[in-house]
Order: structure tokens, then C-alpha cells, then sequence
């Protein structure tokens, strides 16, 4: 029994453990209605994270989800009316188009994924205020609702909501272990140079995966706008941080090649318990960044191959 | 070692890549510098009226310089503190958390002890370099004692210092309204207010660690070849961590002339100075891989970010045009600046 061996068992230990304590410490935690809020409310920030864990699988990082989410909330709201429902396919298309960018400017022009994710997003955050005009925009309350209202109904007690993270969730778990690109993804992951010298269109892939990642950004903004009925450039501020603590939480490490999308399900969980006793301990909305930020270091530190970084870390 | 400052000749010589990469962003400045006049011109000569060149810019006046100087100076503490570590090929990108907690704590004791620089409140400076200083050792230790990659270290502890600030201030903002302290806008020497002349100090001070001590030999030691560096008895890990507390302390002199331009100190005042920041450096000529560059290229770098956005003020462009152009210039100056050679595979 060593460490190793029970180290991806981690994510669904801690989230066992963390629902066992906070519903010891407040039984009100396990009433089923409140759960199913609890998680029907995460599900745009599942949806990013679940985008995120292909940047990261690779062995990359994707700072820019945030500004196109924010940039699709805007696009969201004043398309609508114009193409209804319709509208879903043009915010996919244009977070799938951010991402493809970055990885190609992370893949040919050889910029670390940090800083092409992070100039891409101040590049979405312009088309965002350019086309808002600088302000909250809000959609039409009938069209919103003859569009998505949709969303917001449930089958048998099963928020739709819920139901398009699991559809989600299914196509990329589907995309990670039953197709070539996902075992692609694991090569590239665990080891690029080996995946090159096997002949493998690395490029190809990597960019593919940033694309992901942005169109799954893009949905969660889409997801964003049409249960706040509006856009803003600011609108999905404050869930990077989130998502990456979802992804690494859940196991995926920043070094890529193990983890994958089901652990990300678990680590938005994870993160989804840890808000619910934050609020139950009375701890704001403001130092739960603080907290998350440990979390997030926490969650590195005890994942990362450090046997991949060669020595050096830089 | 590349350090404008110690290439002398002129550039009539021979036109070589490297020394043509090397002069790019002055070229770059001085084009920008002398182009946006020429969009001022070019507005005036269609309404018909008279206009001299340079002479009737509104763009190319002291004023003008003042102001640039004005929205400069924080963001060249900012970006010389992380010029130190883009040397040694890391990055630091808690700039944003560490300016907050900084500006917030300095407030907080300024206003404690006495709230006038004439009095023990004095004491608060230092103390908020103490915390820069703090604040970046805490970051150098996570990044090289977990080896986690500098760049997830840093944005994780500036996501904890912004949520720290938040915290003190309860998100309220704190005034400081102190004439001697806001001296530093409010009185000028040769037009500029001497916000700008403390920033020139500490770029000074800046190049003289870079260039005449053994820790900025062994910041361009790290960056050019840690193994290299390793092997022949250097310290890298204390190297590592000395470098992240310098630019803590580079950090909070940013807080201190933020504050000080506009009075107020809260959980915002550290927005956007990590993008501007590394933009300013990339662009300047210091190559994110390591080993290549300096303070000198970041005073370029950050001049050529603020006449960029200044420019576009005065020629009429709107504000957020700038978010996306300075996107697009790291990701030009990034790539431009990078040896495909020598790269093997990028992450």
C-alpha cells in the first residue's frame, strides 16, 4: 500500500470525506432538494472546467476560458434575437475559433499556452466591450424564454440543466478514451517529444484540444447569459480560478497525461462542497478567492509529476 | 549578456539580426512616438486647418510626456520587478495580488500612525516594502521548495493576496489624503510630478543590481543555463527565491506610486498590472525563455505600452480597441523574440 498506488484515489476519497464532515457539521447539507441547487448551480463552471481539463491534459493551461465566456455571454445577448436558438451555434463556433488561436499560437509560433491564453483572452475581453458597447446588456425576457426557457424545466425531477452537463460530460469522456484524438491527447500528455518521434501531428492535436477548451468556454458563457438573462464583459469574472481548481482537485495534473474528464466531474464537486461549508461557516463571498488560492497550491503540490519537469522547474 | 545600455556603437554599422532584434523596440517607440502626430496631422489637413508637424501635436508635447510619465511609473516598478525573474526564464504573475495587499497595508498604517509623512506614518513605506518583500519570499519558497512552475505558483498566490486584500478592506476604499505624500503628483520639477523621478531612481537602482552585483550576474546565470549554472556551485533555489523577494519589493514601490496617483488604495488598485506588465517586458526585448534582456528594455517596453494607449486616447480610438492590440503585441513580440532553434517543444 503505497502512496502511489492509492494517489488517484485521492479526488473521490476527498470529496467522501468533505460531504461526510460538512453534513456532520449541518444535516440540512443532505436534503435532497437543496443538493440537486446545489448542484444545478455549478453547472456552468462544470462545463468550463470540463473544457479546461483538455488544455490541461496536454500539458497546458487555458487562462482565457474566463474572458470567452465573458465575450459569448455578450455575443449570447445581442444575437438573440436575431437567431433564437440558433444563437448556441454561433457562441460555440466563436469560443472554438479563441481556442483554436491560442493553439496555434502556442503550437506555431512557439508562445507558452500561459501567455498566448492570457493575450487571447485580453483580445476576447476587447471584442467583448466592443460589442457591448461598454455596458450590462440584457436579453429580451420572451425571446430568452421561448429559446431557452427549455433549460430551465426538468424531466422526472431532472433539472435540464443537469442533463446538458451530463450529455457534455459523456461526449468528452467518449472524445478522451474512445476515439484515436483522445489517445492522442494521452500521448501528447504524457510525453510530447516521444508522441513526435512516433510520427504523431502533434500540432494537430494540441491545437484541437485549446479549441475544445474554448468552445466548451463558450457554451459555459452561453450557460451564464441565459440564466442571468444578460451580458457583460465581467459576467463570468471570477471562475478561472474555479475551474483550474476543479480540474487539478480532481486529478488531473498541471504536468498532463493521467486525470481526465471524470475526475474533473469529482473535482467540481469537490469544489461545489467546499463553497456550500464556506457559506454554511459564514465565511464571505470574498475570502473564499483566499481560500481557493490554498487550495489550488495544495492541490498542485500533491499532483504534479515532478519527474516530468526534467530537473528543472521553471 | 544583451544590455543596451552597454552597447555603445550606433546602429549605422553592420545590420545583423541580432542587433536588428536587439534596436527593434526603440525603433518601434520612436516610430510610434513620431506616428501618432502624423495621425493628428493627417486630421487637421482634411477640416482644412494649418498644422505643423510635431510643433501643433497634441500628442508630441510635454504635457503630453507628463501625463504618459504619470500613467508609466507604477507600471515600471511593476514591470522591472518581474523583468528579474523573466531573466532567470520563470515568470511571476501574482503582481496583481501583491500591489493590492501592499497598497491596502501601507494604507492602513499610514492612516494608523498618524496619517501625515511628517509624523511616525513615515514608518508605513517601509512596511509596505517589508510585505512586498514578504509576499515574494512566500512565492519564490512555494515555487521552488513544492516545484510547482513558477507561472501556477504565482497566479495561485496573486489569487490569494487579492482575496487577502479583499478580506482587509472589507472592500471598502481606503483615502489617502495626505499633501506630502500625494506630493509625489501634485509637485512637479521641469513639468513632471515626482512620481516619475522616484521611478527613475529605482530603475537606476534596478540596473545597478542587474549589472554591478553578483545576484544580477546570477539572475542571467539561471536564465542562460540552470544545469549549467547548477553544476558549476551556484545556489539556484536561493538564487530563485532572492529574485522573486526583489520584485516583491519592486511590486510595492508600484503600490506606493499607485497610491499615490490617486489617492486611494483597495482590493482594485492592483488590476491590470499583470498583463500590462508582462506585455511591457516581452515587448521591450526580454525574451520570456531567459538569459536575454533588462531593465533598459523594459523602460522601452513600458514606454511603448503607455504611448500605445495614450496615443489611441488622443487620436480618438476608443479605450477598448488597447486590450486587444497590447493581446496582440505580446503574442508578435513573444513570437519575433523566440529562436525557433533552440526551442524543442513549447508547453
Amino acid at each position: 500500500m503505497n502512496l502511489e498506488r492509492i494517489k488517484p484515489h485521492f479526488p473521490w476519497l476527498t470529496l467522501l470525506a468533505l460531504v461526510c464532515v460538512v453534513g456532520a457539521a449541518n444535516p440540512a447539507f443532505f436534503d435532497p432538494l437543496g443538493l440537486l441547487s446545489l448542484v444545478t448551480d455549478v453547472v456552468p463552471l462544470f462545463i468550463m472546467a470540463l473544457g479546461m481539463t483538455f488544455a490541461i491534459y496536454i500539458g497546458g493551461i487555458d487562462l482565457s476560458a474566463q474572458q470567452v465566456a465573458n465575450m459569448v455571454t455578450v455575443v449570447a445577448t445581442v444575437y438573440l434575437s436575431q437567431f433564437g436558438i440558433g444563437v448556441a451555434v454561433i457562441c460555440i463556433l466563436a469560443g472554438f475559433v479563441f481556442g483554436a488561436v491560442s493553439g496555434y499560437v502556442t503550437t506555431r509560433l512557439y508562445v507558452p499556452s500561459f501567455v498566448s491564453t492570457l493575450a487571447m483572452g485580453f483580445v476576447a475581453l476587447s471584442a467583448a466591450k466592443y460589442l457591448s458597447g461598454q455596458r450590462a446588456l440584457s436579453m429580451d425576457v420572451t425571446e430568452r424564454n421561448t429559446s431557452f426557457g427549455w433549460m430551465f424545466d426538468s424531466t422526472v425531477g431532472v433539472p435540464h440543466q443537469l442533463a446538458i452537463a451530463a450529455a457534455l460530460l459523456a461526449f468528452a469522456w467518449f472524445l478522451q478514451t474512445r476515439t484515436s484524438f483522445g489517445r492522442a491527447l494521452k500521448a501528447v500528455g504524457s510525453g510530447e517529444l516521444a508522441a513526435v518521434a512516433s510520427g504523431l501531428n502533434v500540432d494537430r492535436v494540441k491545437i484541437l484540444a485549446f479549441a475544445i477548451s474554448g468552445a466548451f468556454a463558450g457554451i459555459a458563457g452561453l450557460l451564464f447569459s441565459v440564466k442571468l438573462s444578460g451580458g457583460d464583459a465581467n459576467l463570468a469574472n471570477g471562475f478561472l480560478l474555479l475551474a483550474i481548481v476543479a480540474v487539478l482537485v480532481g486529478g488531473t495534473p498541471l504536468t498532463g497525461g493521467v486525470g481526465g474528464v471524470l475526475n474533473t466531474a469529482i473535482g467540481t464537486l469537490i469544489v461545489m462542497v467546499i463553497r456550500a461549508a464556506m457559506v454554511y461557516l459564514e465565511i464571505s463571498a470574498t475570502q473564499q478567492q483566499m481560500v481557493f488560492g490554498v487550495v489550488l497550491i495544495v492541490a498542485i503540490a500533491l499532483t504534479i509529476d515532478r519527474s516530468k519537469l526534467s530537473g528543472v522547474v521553471k | 549578456m544583451t544590455d543596451i545600455s552597454a552597447q555603445t556603437e550606433p546602429l549605422g554599422g553592420l545590420l545583423t539580426r541580432d542587433r536588428i532584434v536587439k534596436w527593434a523596440p526603440v525603433l518601434v517607440l520612436v516610430a510610434l512616438v513620431l506616428l501618432f502626430p502624423f495621425f493628428e496631422f493627417l486630421e487637421d489637413l482634411l477640416e482644412g486647418k494649418d498644422h505643423f508637424y510635431l510643433l501643433d501635436s497634441r500628442f508630441f508635447s510635454i504635457r503630453n510626456a507628463a501625463r504618459i510619465g504619470i500613467a508609466a511609473a507604477p507600471a515600471l516598478m511593476v514591470a522591472v520587478g518581474v523583468t528579474f525573474i523573466i531573466i532567470m526564464g520563470s515568470i511571476d504573475l501574482s503582481m496583481e495580488g501583491t500591489i493590492s495587499v501592499c497598497a491596502v497595508l501601507f494604507a492602513f498604517a499610514f492612516l494608523g500612525w498618524g496619517g501625515t509623512l511628517a509624523s511616525w506614518a513615515w514608518l508605513a513605506i517601509p512596511t509596505a516594502l517589508l510585505v512586498g518583500a514578504l509576499l515574494g519570499f512566500v512565492n519564490g519558497l512555494i515555487h521552488v521548495r513544492l516545484k510547482i512552475p513558477s507561472f501556477m505558483a504565482s497566479l495561485a498566490m496573486g489569487f490569494v493576496g487579492t482575496g487577502f486584500a479583499l478580506v482587509l478592506t472589507g472592500g471598502d476604499r481606503l483615502r489617502v489624503e495626505d499633501e506630502l505624500f500625494r506630493s509625489l503628483l501634485t509637485v512637479r520639477w521641469l513639468n513632471f510630478p515626482i512620481m516619475c523621478y522616484v521611478a527613475l531612481a529605482f530603475l537606476l537602482l534596478a540596473w545597478f543590481i542587474q549589472s554591478h552585483t553578483a545576484l544580477g550576474r546570477n539572475f542571467y546565470a539561471v536564465g542562460g543555463g540552470e544545469q549549467l549554472a547548477q553544476s558549476s556551485g551556484l545556489n539556484v533555489a536561493r538564487v530563485r527565491v532572492m529574485g522573486f523577494t526583489l520584485a516583491g519589493i519592486f511590486f510595492a514601490v508600484g503600490a506606493l506610486l499607485a497610491v499615490g496617483r490617486i489617492g486611494i488604495a483597495e482590493t482594485a488598485t492592483g488590476n491590470n498590472f499583470m498583463f500590462v506588465s508582462i506585455t511591457a517586458v516581452v515587448v521591450g526585448g526580454t525574451a520570456l525563455w531567459g538569459g536575454i534582456g533588462g531593465v533598459w528594455n523594459t523602460l522601452v517596453g513600458v514606454l511603448i505600452v503607455n504611448v500605445i494607449n495614450n496615443g489611441m486616447v488622443v487620436i480618438g480610438l476608443p479605450s477598448y480597441v488597447q486590450d486587444g492590440v497590447l493581446g496582440t503585441l505580446v503574442i508578435l513580440a513573444v513570437a519575433l523574440s523566440t529562436n525557433r532553434k533552440s526551442v524543442t517543444f513549447v508547453k
